[in-house]
């Protein structure tokens, strides 16, 4: 009896030693997230950003936030990298064109379970958390939003004798040799090189009617131009805009060589007038007061059909151990009141807007907002570049180019293994 | 008993030698396990960094690695190869590997003798002249190449601003961004960066140069363009050609001084073979096809020395041997 009583407290003591051992997490350390961030934290957006961070931590003690700024040119490579070697942040920035490459890695956390329970979802433009869906699955949340419209410098057009800002590429390209001659500037400017290269490619085609993959009934994508002729003569038509931007003179004969820095930069010091840019340059007005205090905002110029290129910056959620409290965090950043402080220009809630022209002239054109299809972009976006280096450079046929694209997109989609049958 | 005694001598001698022998036998033959022990720290850090790594290109080369994309695995036979063959932008990259090579190495071969030439003779200054030359080659690669882009750039760089202010130019040019100035500009700018590497050895080697040959010549008549191609380019010839090889392999692998300054546009204008590896590698993220061309790379060069130095050696040896003879 008495050896029967010291085992039932032998068994009572292990047992409250493992429940305390199982108990032991509850009251462990805090969790650290390992954020990425592409925000330069000497401007508004880091500085901000970070505060928002200061009071996610102050309201959720039990997890801290480790940030650590990573500029976006080297970010996309950070995170292919780290992901194969196992060791991805919990939560990074990034932009909507690697969704793709980074779900076919099998790295991305599903969030459409905790984003239908979300209050957060309903308050979220439809189209940003459409372009973060894959499958019906959304694997992202949107970060901010960038969409593009027509900065125009209304003084040179003015000179010109010319009324309103051009809303179609006919008009574009009638009022470039009037301005041209009012003012010795070019009338427009593109980026000719760099990632901007495929968004305004995507865009021109997208004021034109066509799109560079389309689904197929196996959940794949593919270019069907080749077996479309009426597909193909629009996206030669397209090249056939770029070609004649270059010939009338309407842009610089150096902004084929352009990066998206010359083209922001140019534009902000006044050397030409008119670019379809984001409301990023709203910082470029405090540094060049005098040239941008002309400054015009208005939908950009299309040929059938009016569109933009929709930009949704994701924040994406990498799976693993700390993915709930990755999820928490997200939320928080989705929030209203970290909208308002820090993206209140360029939020994708629509209940944060700014009346300011860069706030409302953008959004309100989100719903002819284009994005990139969901397939991993590499090739695809290297060889959109290089087709517009063919019509400005090589000065070859566009028609040409447009089938040179047409296989080009194909052939990165068979190597991606995300080919359609047609 | 002298006899006994000299033969106990003469054993005892035979004794000695043959305890040295043994010992130094039995030295000679822990010689080997010795100078392997001293060396194998080495030997493993070249397995570990050099032979591993090659090892691992060339197995990479035949098996499907794919950074994005998880399912692609196992071997691939030639597959690899065939994405590489198959890729439009690999005979322009040839072309242009050969081309940045071959102007690089020229340019700098013919400007860092030149500067060298200068600099060997009694100048006001030399020394000066001699630490100020070696600047540029100073300078990392990547501040050097964004210089140069600056300096290039056609709406704010120094160098239009002079060509147009002197009348040389009518309108900027953009060196970098048009397709047939991107690759010889990038190469100007490396010339530029490397020949000092060349003006301080070729300085040197004529620097030990024995003068008396020179006073010979001279006093038997020989003007200076003869004394220089008699007497200083035999001279010069081991350095030229260390250097001369040297130079061809780390031209041809050079990636940065370009990555930097034109990323290998516009539109592959300027990308060579480590360009378009890299590509591969780091935006395709296909390991695979960039361990084939890496390997291709690396076996068309390895194959140029061989042939190169085997070819050299057999020029050699007839005339070794007519010296030995006397024939010469």
């Amino acid at each position: 009896m008495e050896a029967r009583g010291y085992r039932a407290h032998l068994a009572a003591a292990f047992l409250a030693l493992a429940g305390s051992l199982v108990s032991l997490p509850a009251w462990a350390a805090p969790v650290t997230l390992n954020f990425w961030a592409a925000w330069d934290p000497t401007k508004s957006d880091g500085i901000d950003g970070m505060r928002q961070i200061e009071l996610f931590e102050k309201s959720h003690p039990n997890i801290k936030v480790n940030v650590q700024v990573i500029a976006f040119d080297a970010l996309h490579d950070k995170l292919v990298t780290s992901v194969v070697g196992g060791d991805a942040p919990d939560i990074s920035w990034g932009l909507v064109e690697w969704l793709g490459e980074l779900d076919r890695m099998g790295a991305l956390a599903d969030l459409s379970r905790k984003m239908a329970a979300a209050p957060e979802q309903k308050e979220l433009y439809p189209n940003a958390l459409a372009a973060l869906t894959i499958a019906g699955k959304l694997k992202a949340v949107p970060n901010y939003i960038g969409l593009r419209a027509l900065l125009v410098h209304a003084d040179m057009l003015k000179k010109a004798g010319i009324a309103a800002p051009p809303k179609t590429w006919a008009e574009l390209l009638a009022d470039a040799p009037k301005i041209k001659a009012a003012t010795g500037k070019p009338a427009f400017g593109i980026a000719g090189t760099g990632v901007r290269t495929p968004q305004e490619l995507i865009m021109f085609l997208a004021q034109n009617g066509v799109k560079i993959a389309v689904p197929t009934k196996d959940g794949k994508f593919y270019n069907d131009w080749a077996e479309n002729p009426a597909e193909m003569k629009r996206a030669a038509e397209v090249f056939a805009f770029y070609q004649s931007l270059q010939t009338t003179g309407a842009i610089d004969p150096a902004a084929a060589g352009w990066g998206y820095e010359e083209e922001d930069s140019e534009f902000a010091q006044g050397r030409y007038a008119m670019v379809v840019d984001g409301s990023w340059m709203s910082e470029r007005v405090a540094e060049n007061p005098k040239e941008m205090a002309d400054l015009e905002i208005v939908p950009p110029p299309y040929n059938t059909t009016p569109a933009t290129f929709f930009e949704v910056n994701p924040f994406y959620i990498f799976k693993g151990p700390r993915e709930a409290d990755a999820w928490q965090l997200a939320q928080f950043m989705i929030g209203k009141e970290y909208q308002s402080a820090v993206d209140s220009d360029r939020s994708p809630r629509m209940d944060v807007t700014s009346n300011g022209i860069w706030g409302k002239n953008f959004t309100t054109l989100t719903p002819i907002g284009v994005v990139f299809p969901p397939v991993p972009l590499g090739s695809i976006t290297q060889s959109m570049e290089d087709s517009v280096g063919r019509v400005l450079l090589k000065h070859q046929k566009p028609e040409a180019v447009a089938a040179w694209l047409s296989r080009a997109i194909n052939k990165a989609l068979r190597q991606s293994g995300e080919l359609g049958s047609s | 008993m002298d006899t006994v005694q000299s033969i106990a001598r003469g054993r005892s001698a035979a004794h000695r030698v043959s305890r040295v022998t043994t010992v130094v036998s039995h030295r000679r033959r822990q010689m080997p396990l010795i100078a392997w022990f001293f060396l194998s720290p080495v030997a493993l850090l070249l397995l570990a960094l050099i032979a591993y790594p090659l090892l691992d290109v060339a197995w990479e080369s035949f098996h499907y690695v794919n950074l994005t994309n998880p399912t692609a695995t196992g071997f691939s036979g030639f597959d690899n190869f065939e994405t590489v063959f198959q890729d439009d932008d690999l005979l322009p990259a040839i072309w242009n590997t050969v081309l940045w090579t071959g102007l690089s190495v020229a340019g700098e071969y013919v400007l860092g003798l030149s500067a060298a030439v200068a600099l060997a003779g009694p100048i006001r200054g030399g020394a000066f002249f001699r630490a100020f030359i070696i600047i540029p080659w100073l300078i990392p690669i990547v501040v050097a190449g964004l210089d140069w882009s600056w300096i290039l750039a056609p709406d704010y760089g120094v160098l239009n601003l002079w060509l147009v202010h002197l009348g040389v130019l009518s309108h900027p040019v953009d060196w970098l961004g048009q397709m047939n100035t991107a690759l010889l500009t990038v190469t100007l700018a490396n010339v530029w960066r490397t020949f000092p590497f060349y003006t301080i050895s070729f300085l040197a080697a004529l620097q030990a140069v024995p003068p008396e040959l020179h006073e010979a010549a001279a006093l038997d008549g020989a003007p200076a363009w003869r004394r220089f191609w008699h007497i200083s380019m035999p001279h010069l010839r081991p350095v030229t050609l260390t250097l001369v090889t040297l130079h061809v392999i780390w031209t041809a692998v050079n990636f940065d001084f370009i990555w930097v300054m034109t990323a290998g546009g516009p539109l592959n204008a300027s990308t060579t073979l480590p360009i378009l590896i890299y590509r591969y590698a780091m935006r395709n993220f296909d390991v695979g096809a960039a361990c084939a061309l890496a390997g291709m790379m690396m076996s068309a060069m390895a194959t140029m020395f061989f042939l190169y130095r085997y070819g050299t050696m057999g020029l050699m040896r007839p005339r070794g041997r007519r010296l030995k003879t006397g024939e010469a």
